[in-house]
């Protein structure tokens, strides 16, 4: 069985590929790509042309919520709308109930996510780092790495305790696993629900201070650089925590980080009459900080775009605004996002735009995807993009349970039309049916 | 769309003046012994998620004096306490009939939120650190009455600016009347980013006072050591209390104000809060007017600002 993406512009990062060309597939797997190669015996044509084919996307920071809160999402709908929005691995986040701090949870998650009526993409789960995410004693790592974790993290409840996270560190460093980190100091972020700053002064809304972000970056990147240990800062939202992280790579620190397409997007005052969709942490921030944020995802001091998808249920989002719960559900939207805000700005090339959405984060978390070069990866991951076609974001009608969006009646330009994922995993309207021969 | 109560901020300069002017003629009627012309009895429900005596007593004696009919709904013991969403405590009122909320709420922006699901008006009497717009209103009357006007004074907001829904309130009123609205208070109980409020911070209590036309005193939480944002409470007075000694930088005509209840002994002493230049006991009889004014202002929509100022 031969599958054939033809005649697009295929953007591989892995091997700094953009060249207009063709991908051949056999039983799944990619066996040929590029310029001129032997379109014969396909008994299956995608038409590209106008299209990018680009490595299957790759989110590294995503919540499905299963096991226990499965009224805001399941690894079913989670998968199902990982697919729509053009990705074919999806990393779950540990803050389940309960938390995924041991092999047993580890496989539920994996034999969910491998059953037929999911979304037909990789679910690899991050571990814990503390026992039940209390931030007391450190999980069983080298037992979560057996069942498969990539990473571990504990998520929006931080290490307070220095002396602990050094020692966590030692241990994910035995193990060569990365620590994603949120960073928080509670001290300074409790009772706060939005940005500290002139919006919250109106609103009356208590703040939180950009501190509580960049102390927090400030210690881990020092234990990082001081133990060895790999960590990965997630969703940096000021752009002093951008100058932190920037100078401390430079130092030579084991550090990576991300940015979610709401805080390159979004500030406080997108918040307007305490909109409850808007709420997250760490907070929106200010035109100031998404400026830089832009700039420093462009010169590549952050890695990786990330999701952060957060889906909650309707009743748990319709109350008042510090009442409510942080994230915003967004699997569906990043893609049309970044390129509408991002590439088609300018800010991001095309290549780079696949770079932070796939290869990048595939290559921090070892994960063999994020690249079009045949044997590297199990099965073909390709996701073919529409960079031009025009569609509003309707929240209402997603796959993810979460409705609980800010882009919700957006206009984009760009979409993930057509996920491959050792098979079609999803195909858009927009991918019209004259582009397929069978 | 009906319309709403729910801040000051949103509110136009000639529906602030149509207010306080309605008041004040309501206050003529009252105090005349005149019967007040509501066209019909409104039933309006009084949803006080915090307590609060003084506010609801207030909207209490305004529907009472406007012949409309109230329905109390306070914290404890009630649906408010057994756990139900404000969504679905509000979706329930508005199928008990009544034609308007009064709320108060712990948390900012909930009077907005609540105005979502009712179909009739909400008038915010307290949305956590937000706006409490008809305290604000009440204000106006009583400045409007003692200082003669409503614009190019100076008025100085003491206190503990960053957790007041009161300062946020009067400074938005006064500032759209064309007012000088100044913030004093120290650094940790005043908003670190002030841009986006209508005032001028001073830290300093005798320079914000120079030449105030209105020190507007604003009620110390006790909890504020708590969570450190005062040494103590004698070391706020010994830099904030507005007394006769720290009055005399204000205006020789200015009044001195407080929404209560007050800390005797802390934010004012007993020689200004009860001296002649105190407005405090106004405040609290003008409050009632000024409901009553946003209550007809609610269900008699057609009135319109040019009819009073006639």
């Amino acid at each position: 069985m031969r599958t054939l993406f033809r005649n697009g512009r295929i953007l591989d990062p892995s091997q700094e590929l953009d060249i207009v060309g063709s991908v051949m597939l056999e039983d799944g797997q990619i066996i040929d790509l590029g310029a001129d190669i032997d379109e014969e015996d396909a008994d299956e044509v995608y038409d590209c042309t106008g299209l990018w084919i680009a490595p299957g996307l790759v989110d590294m920071h995503a919540h499905l919520r299963e096991p226990g809160q499965e009224r805001r999402e399941t690894i079913r709908t989670g998968t199902q709308a990982a697919a729509a929005g053009g990705f074919t691995t999806v990393c779950c986040m540990p803050n389940t109930s309960p938390a995924l701090d041991n092999p047993a949870i580890i496989d539920f998650i994996l034999d969910k996510a491998a059953s037929p009526d999911s979304g037909g993409v990789f679910v690899q789960p991050i571990g814990a780092l503390t026992k039940g995410q209390k931030g007391e004693q450190i999980a069983d790592l080298a037992a979560l790495k057996q069942a498969g974790v990539a990473a571990v993290s504990d998520e929006g409840c931080p290490i307070q305790e220095s002396n602990l996270m050094m020692r966590a560190m030692e241990f994910a460093l035995q193990l060569d696993l990365p620590i994603m980190v949120h960073c928080e100091d509670r001290s300074l972020s409790q009772g706060g629900a939005m940005n500290e700053g002139m919006v919250s002064a109106m609103l009356g809304v208590p703040g939180i201070p950009r501190s509580a972000e960049e102390i927090m970056i400030m210690r881990n990147c020092v234990l990082a650089l001081n133990t060895g240990c790999r960590i990965h800062i997630m969703r940096v939202t000021t752009w002093g925590g951008v100058e932190m992280i920037r100078q401390f790579k430079y130092l030579g620190a084991p550090v990576t980080c991300e940015v979610t397409p709401h805080h390159l997007t979004l500030t406080d005052e997108s918040i307007g009459e305490f909109n409850p969709n808007f709420k997250t942490t760490p907070p929106l921030r200010t035109s100031v900080d998404l400026d830089i944020l832009q700039q420093a995802l462009s010169d590549g001091t952050i890695d990786v775009i990330a999701s952060d998808h957060s889906p909650y249920a309707p009743f748990e989002v319709h109350v008042p605004f510090e009442e409510a719960p942080n994230g915003m559900s967004t699997l569906e939207a990043t893609v049309g996002v970044v390129l509408t805000h991002l590439t088609h700005k300018g800010v991001l090339t095309p290549l780079q735009t696949i770079e932070k959405l796939s290869t990048a984060p595939a290559q921090i978390l070892g994960l063999a995807a994020g690249t079009l070069q045949p044997d590297r990866t199990p099965v073909a991951q390709i996701t073919v993009i529409d960079p031009n076609v025009e569609w509003k974001f309707d929240a209402h009608r997603t796959f993810s349970k979460g409705k609980n969006s800010p882009f919700d009646g957006w206009n984009l330009l760009g979409k993930a039309v057509l996920t491959y994922c050792g098979t079609e995993v999803y195909r858009d309207p927009f991918f019209s049916d004259e582009r397929y021969e069978a | 769309m009906s319309r709403q109560m729910l801040a000051i901020r949103h509110l136009e300069k000639t529906d602030i003046e149509f207010l306080v002017a309605n008041a004040a003629s309501l206050k003529a009627d009252v105090l005349a012994g005149k019967p007040i012309d509501a066209k019909r009895a409104h039933t309006v429900g009084l949803l006080f998620f915090e307590n609060s005596t003084r506010t609801r007593v207030s909207f209490e004696q305004a529907c009472n004096y406007l012949g409309y009919r109230f329905v109390n709904f306070s914290g404890s013991g009630s649906s408010l306490s057994k756990g139900e969403s404000l969504k679905d405590t509000i979706l329930t009122l508005k199928h008990e009939r009544l034609e308007a909320v009064v709320m108060r709420h712990k948390s900012s922006g909930a009077a907005q939120l609540a105005a979502g699901y009712f179909d009739g008006p909400i008038i915010n009497a307290g949305d956590g650190q937000h706006e409490h717009p008809t305290q604000a209103l009440g204000d106006a009357l009583t400045i409007q009455e003692r200082l003669g006007k409503l614009s190019g004074l100076k008025i100085a907001i003491v206190g503990d600016v960053l957790h007041s829904r009161v300062a946020r309130s009067n400074s938005w009123l006064l500032s759209k009347l064309g007012n000088e609205v100044r913030f004093v208070g120290p650094r940790s109980l005043i908003p670190s980013f002030t841009s986006k409020l209508p005032g001028d911070v001073y830290y300093n209590l005798r320079e914000g006072l120079l030449g105030a036309d209105v020190v507007m005193c604003l009620r110390l939480q006790r909890e504020r050591m708590d969570d450190g944002r005062l040494s103590s409470i004698s070391e706020f007075s010994r830099l904030y209390q507005v007394n006769r000694s720290t009055i005399k930088s204000a205006a020789p005509h200015a009044i001195v104000m407080h929404p209560g209840p007050l800390n005797r002994g802390v934010e004012l002493d007993d020689a200004t809060a009860d001296g002649p230049q105190s407005a405090i006991s106004d405040q609290v009889q003008n409050g009632i007017f000024v409901r009553m004014a946003v209550l007809k202002w609610i269900f008699e929509p057609t009135a319109a600002a040019s009819e009073v100022k006639a």
